[in-house]
């Protein structure tokens, strides 16, 4: 059934979008959430003064503990409430009847339900890569104003805290609510549909965990209200400056709460809907890889991320409670909650960079006609990082005056996680190796992207030697490292799905030729912006400085300009989407020829995906295997994709 | 196969000329950057070859498996190679194990200080660096000055957050700490003046927490120490004090060429004593025992060190207190 | 909470989804409560982590724990843990009977838990403004506080969804064959049960 079948039969239905007149104030919405969070905002307001009064405490209205309990925990629940978020459990839990699930908040019919509580996972996806997508072009502003202050040594128009919270900000926001997000948004899309099922295993969870998002973000960016300014400890927020810092701090700390439980919601409904809701035929051995991929960083999410939110839990602790976790003079141990955040954030680079292996794997094969190399051992690999990557969290902290007897051990797990990735790599070679390649757009990123992350990975080999990474440690060659597998690595990989899943997403074609230029614009500036950064770190800057030595001027300003043109080539992929959006031409159901089984539906897909669950008889990458495919469609779908043989 | 071999080639001889023509490191003034050098072009003699290689399978395959938009063919059904795969993953494996043992061999060379090593004692605090030496009658100073040739021991103290030692041409880095003591070992080997840098984010002045390091000559570092504890050195001078306490890291003063701005503007500290209703002396002197008693306006209080009265002596106290007066506006 | 599996339920001329297929014999609920206390067993590791640093690593440590004049009240949280292990066994007591179709039992159990679980809350209540110490005291009573804390608001968790099982159970619904609403609370208090062992024994008898 198409969308407008659809929204025909559900207004025939008796208008499920509607089920009770209710009026603007109590309708799910905005405006309820706007005054349901003031409201909740007061009641945390008087819940502290109140304990503080009856407790005897002094002064009753502590602003710290206020803003802390009232603006950035009760606040975004009452929000949540008003947006509606709440609304079916609360029908549940009070034990009335629930009606009947109408599906009223699934599907989007026009273009203000990608504003409401929305249940289907493709609108999901989609609002988690337009909210992430903000994050990412203010965050990509931020890093060309604090470039700007650094073209000249010394300071030209900002004072040093307001660089140091620039800094921090850019990398909350990027790591935060851009890079693991756009991936969430982009499984989200996608693995249910390569899965064969209808949705996600708790749509309404799904929803809720979108929601969290916005919140984070909108709280980090907050901080630059709070006196004192925005939190300016670095995105790693080192206890015992974080615990010292103007207010601005404890926004970070809850909005990476915010951010983390909305990962963890995330990751939890992936697993549950990768183990029980696969299409029968569906074996764990014919999943594709972007599946696999979202399954083993799923995996991270749910068991590393608690420990970030110990670590953010502990500081905030040590400020608003005066407990002395990380004080020495209080007994506390200052190297622990570099362990503790070191335990989280260094899964968090797989978490940044497993999904997008899963990306470039999918986009490889298709675009070279051959199935992947080595599948087996591909899946095998990305349990190999996961394992692994639990194992190495102290390689950050080699010169932080921890144990001497840790470097070498973690040095060891830390060079032997080179060699999962050497063999994706390699994989990844021998899959182009005699295929029929298409150089589009995204196979254009797809490769960028092993050429850049081969760089950063290479790097990475040099951080891992403790003595080199004793030199190297806390200097822009650490910058440079960070955003080849970053930028390099996660956002090409980024760039590569939205082009590769735009017509499916939007039911439209992007323009190829801006795609192109898109990508030529960005390989070339980001490596004139990154590259030289080993340089100037290697013989002496350090970095998170707002005013270095005369020494590293011309470098630094040759990168200056760089950025400058990596900011400009974003606005080539905006301006690409938008219209491409609107007014591309549009696309067929399977552009790609691809076998996966997304692509075997409309574009976009069907409300419910599909009409009946697909049988899956093979592998998702058998092509050039003479009469092979991957699932057995019927009703009203697109027919399957004939392999050419 | 000829063909993706001058690839290769033509791949890794730009390559190498980067990496051979740049000077990527500092030129070393340690023993331990030395070795740290060794390791550093080992490994990058391995990652040029692994690079040139990817580069290589990755060009030649563009080039010559490319195929026309309306090519609606599948290439060859080629699921893996099992001794292809075994290889891809025991070879790395291997090279990564020989940087790996490379590497803790020269970290265990790197961390030893030898028989009896002279001590430097390094104290950082937001932002100054401070140094004394144990075996000169506990001698302090703001500048790090150090012998050529034998292994030095630094212990470190850290007193608020945690701060980074790092001299680039001497390769060694260690954070230091509050509460754990920490410790380098640098064998200086070249005279001259370096520049000693925090590198841990420490707060609004970290960029600025710098400190001036000299490596002389054992005799001028003898003479050096003697000079400092007759007293006839500029140990007790103004001018010196107000390097070496720090000032100068957050302080703009025209007499001093400082012209940094995380404090107040001392240039102009005769009006602000003004408006306190205080002369000049008494205002400086408790700005630097009690800072945070009166802060200027649009600075934040608690940002300047309290521990002055405790880390300087009164004679250095009023030294420094003469030095800015004479030189402050009148 | 599977929309689709009740939707095979009220399908009648409503076109929903398909039925996803099965591939999995555990139940999609009890499959996410599961990861969810895998997540917030992590969320204790971390907690845990900290007492381990403060209390281990740390050179400075002091070897007597609590370090004098401190001392844990043992006995009272000693008693506490009686109070909520038995009401382990009393939620076991509920499940049970809602599977044999006894609502009486089902009430009166969730009840009894509850009943326990609160008493426990107000004993820890009690003990914090009786302990003689506060969190500003030094590393050992964030640790206290942190630990003990963390848990008291699982409980806190622990109760809030055993009263919306409750109230669903006086109001009629759950039956021998649905009864995931009381199943999946039952979870989750054996774990914050199990958890109350672990965080005893750490903080106050090693």
């Amino acid at each position: 059934m198409s969308v407008a079948e659809y929204a025909a039969h559900e207004t025939g239905h008796g208008g499920g979008s509607a089920p009770h007149r209710r009026g603007l104030l109590m309708r799910p919405g905005f405006i309820r959430a706007a005054w349901c969070f003031a409201v909740f905002f007061l009641v945390g307001l008087y819940l502290v003064a109140g304990i503080r009064w009856l407790a005897g405490w002094d002064p009753i209205y502590d602003w710290n503990i206020i803003v802390l309990v009232g603006g950035l925990v009760m606040g975004p629940v009452g929000f949540l409430l008003g947006l509606g978020a709440f609304d079916y459990w609360l029908y549940w839990i009070s034990g009335r009847p629930t009606k009947p699930d109408d599906h009223a908040n699934h599907g989007a019919h026009t273009w203000t339900d990608y504003f409401k509580v929305n249940t289907d996972h493709k609108v999901i996806g989609v609002q988690y890569l337009a909210t992430t997508f903000v994050f990412f072009v203010l965050g990509g502003l931020m890093a060309m104003l604090f470039r700007a202050e650094l073209a000249q040594p010394g300071m030209q128009f900002m004072d040093t805290q307001t660089y140091n919270g620039l800094v921090s900000m850019h990398a909350a926001l990027m790591i935060f609510v851009f890079i693991i997000p756009a991936f969430a948004g982009l499984a989200n899309f996608a693995v249910p549909l390569m899965l064969g099922a209808p949705d996600m295993a708790f749509p309404r969870l799904n929803a809720l965990s979108y929601w969290f998002l916005p919140i984070a973000g909108t709280m980090f960016l907050a901080s630059f209200l709070a006196p004192g300014g925005a939190f300016a400890t670095g995105w790693t927020s080192y206890a015992p400056l974080a615990s010292e810092q103007p207010i601005g701090q404890i926004f970070f700390n809850m909005g990476v709460q915010w951010a983390g439980a909305s990962s963890i919601l995330t990751a939890l409904n992936f697993l549950v809907t990768i183990i029980t809701m696969r299409a029968p035929g569906m074996t764990f051995w014919r999943m594709p890889l972007l599946v696999w991929a979202n399954f083993t960083t799923s995996l991270l999410v749910v068991i590393a991320t608690p420990f970030i939110a110990g670590s953010q839990f502990f500081v905030m602790f040590d400020r608003v409670m005066h407990t002395s976790f990380f004080v020495p003079k209080g007994g506390g141990y200052v190297l622990g909650y570099q362990h503790i955040f070191w335990f989280y954030s260094h899964p968090a680079v797989y978490i940044m960079i497993l999904p997008g292996f899963g990306i470039v794997s999918e986009i490889i094969s298709v675009m070279s006609r051959k199935p992947i190399f080595g599948y087996r051992l591909m899946a095998m690999s990305l349990l190999g990082i996961l394992v692994l990557g639990f194992s190495v969290w102290a390689h950050h902290m080699f010169v932080a005056g921890m144990a001497d007897w840790l470097r070498v051990p973690m040095m060891i797990t830390t060079l032997l996680i080179a060699v999962p990735t050497g063999v994706k790599v390699f994989s990844w070679l021998a899959t182009l190796w005699e295929g029929r390649i298409h150089l589009n757009t995204p196979m254009l990123f797809a490769l960028g992207f092993i050429s850049m992350f081969v760089i950063g990975g290479l790097s990475g080999i040099y951080l891992a030697s403790v003595p080199i990474d004793i030199h190297a440690s806390d200097t822009y060659f650490i910058v440079a490292h960070i955003h080849y597998v970053l930028f390099g690595g996660s956002v090409l990989t980024i760039f590569a799905g939205i082009y590769y899943w735009f017509p499916k997403m939007t039911g439209r074609m992007y323009n190829e030729r801006l795609g192109k230029l898109h990508f030529w614009l960005t390989f070339v500036s980001f490596n004139l912006t990154f590259f030289p950064m080993h340089w100037v770190g290697l013989v002496g800057m350090p970095r998170r400085v707002a005013d270095y030595s005369d020494r590293f001027a011309n470098l630094n300003l040759i990168i200056t300009i760089s950025s400058f043109a990596l900011g400009a080539s974003v606005v080539v992929f905006f301006y690409n989407v938008i219209v491409s959006w609107a007014r591309g031409p549009i696309a067929e159901s399977n552009p790609w020829r691809a076998l996966t089984l997304e692509w075997q539906v409309s574009s976009p897909p069907p409300i419910f995906n599909f009409d009946e669950i697909p049988q899956v008889v093979g592998g998702p990458y058998e092509y050039g295997v003479p009469g092979a495919r991957h699932a057995i469609l019927s009703g009203g779908a697109a027919q399957p994709q004939e392999t050419t043989v | 196969m000829v063909r993706m071999a001058l690839i290769g080639i033509a791949v890794a001889i730009p390559v190498t000329l980067v990496a051979v023509l740049i000077p990527w490191l500092p030129t070393s003034a340690s023993k331990q950057m030395d070795r740290i050098e060794f390791v550093f072009w080992f490994a990058t003699i391995i990652c040029i070859a692994i690079f040139s290689l990817v580069m290589a399978v990755l060009l030649y395959s563009v080039l010559s498996f490319r195929a026309p938009p309306e090519d609606l063919s599948d290439g060859p059904s080629i699921h893996g190679n099992t001794t292809l795969e075994i290889a891809w993953t025991v070879v790395p494996a291997i090279l990564v194990i020989a940087i790996g043992v490379l590497s803790a061999i020269v970290l265990s060379q790197n961390g030893n200080a030898g028989t009896n090593p002279m001590v430097v004692k390094v104290t950082a605090q937001q932002f100054a660096w401070r140094f004394e030496y144990p075996a000169s009658k506990n001698l302090k100073s703001g500048t790090l000055v150090l012998p050529l040739g034998d292994p030095i021991k630094f212990q470190f103290k850290a007193l608020d957050v945690i701060h980074s030692f790092w001299i680039p041409q001497m390769g060694q880095k260690q954070d230091l700490v509050p509460g754990i003591d920490t410790s380098l070992v640098i064998t200086p080997t070249r005279t001259g003046t370096f520049s000693l840098v925090c590198t841990e984010l420490c707060g609004l002045g970290h960029a600025t927490m710098r400190a001036v390091v000299n490596v002389v000559s054992k005799d001028d570092f003898a003479a050096w120490v003697e000079k400092q504890q007759s007293g006839g050195g500029s140990g007790a001078s103004g001018a010196a004090l107000f390097a070496s306490a720090g000032c100068s890291g957050c302080h703009a003063f025209t007499p001093a060429g400082s012209a940094a701005a995380i404090g107040p503007n001392l240039d102009n500290v005769a009006a602000s004593a003004a408006k306190a209703g205080q002369s000049t002396e008494e205002y400086v002197k408790e700005s630097i025992v009690n800072p945070n008693k009166i802060v200027a306006p649009g600075y934040a209080p608690g940002v300047m060190p309290g521990n002055f009265a405790d880390t300087l002596s009164a004679k250095e106290i009023d030294a420094l207190v003469q030095y800015v007066v004479t030189g402050a506006k009148k | 909470m599977s929309a689709h599996a009740e939707s095979a339920v009220h399908g009648h001329d409503h076109h929903g989804p398909p039925t996803a297929n099965k591939s999995s014999r555990m139940d999609a609920t009890v499959l996410g409560m599961f990861l969810f206390i895998g997540t917030e067993a992590m969320l204790f590791g971390s907690f845990f982590a900290a007492y381990f640093f403060v209390r281990v690593v740390n050179p400075d440590a002091s070897s007597i724990w609590p370090p004098p004049p401190y001392e844990f009240p043992k006995f009272v949280a000693g008693i506490n843990t009686v109070i909520l292990v038995t009401s382990s066994f009393t939620m076991h007591w509920a499940l049970q009977s809602i599977k044999r179709n006894n609502r009486r039992g089902l009430q009166a159990g969730l009840v009894l838990t509850i009943l326990m679980g609160t008493a426990f809350l107000l004993t820890q209540f009690i003990e914090y403004a009786h302990v003689g110490f506060n969190t500003g005291d030094g590393a050992f009573a964030s640790v206290f506080f942190g630990l003990t804390g963390l848990h008291g608001a699982h409980v806190l968790i622990g109760l809030t969804l055993l009263t919306i099982a409750a109230v669903r159970a006086f109001r009629g619904h759950f039956s021998p064959e649905h009864h995931h609403g009381v199943e999946l609370p039952g979870i989750y208090w054996h774990f914050v049960d199990v958890m109350w062992l672990v965080v005893y024994a750490t903080v106050y008898l090693l």
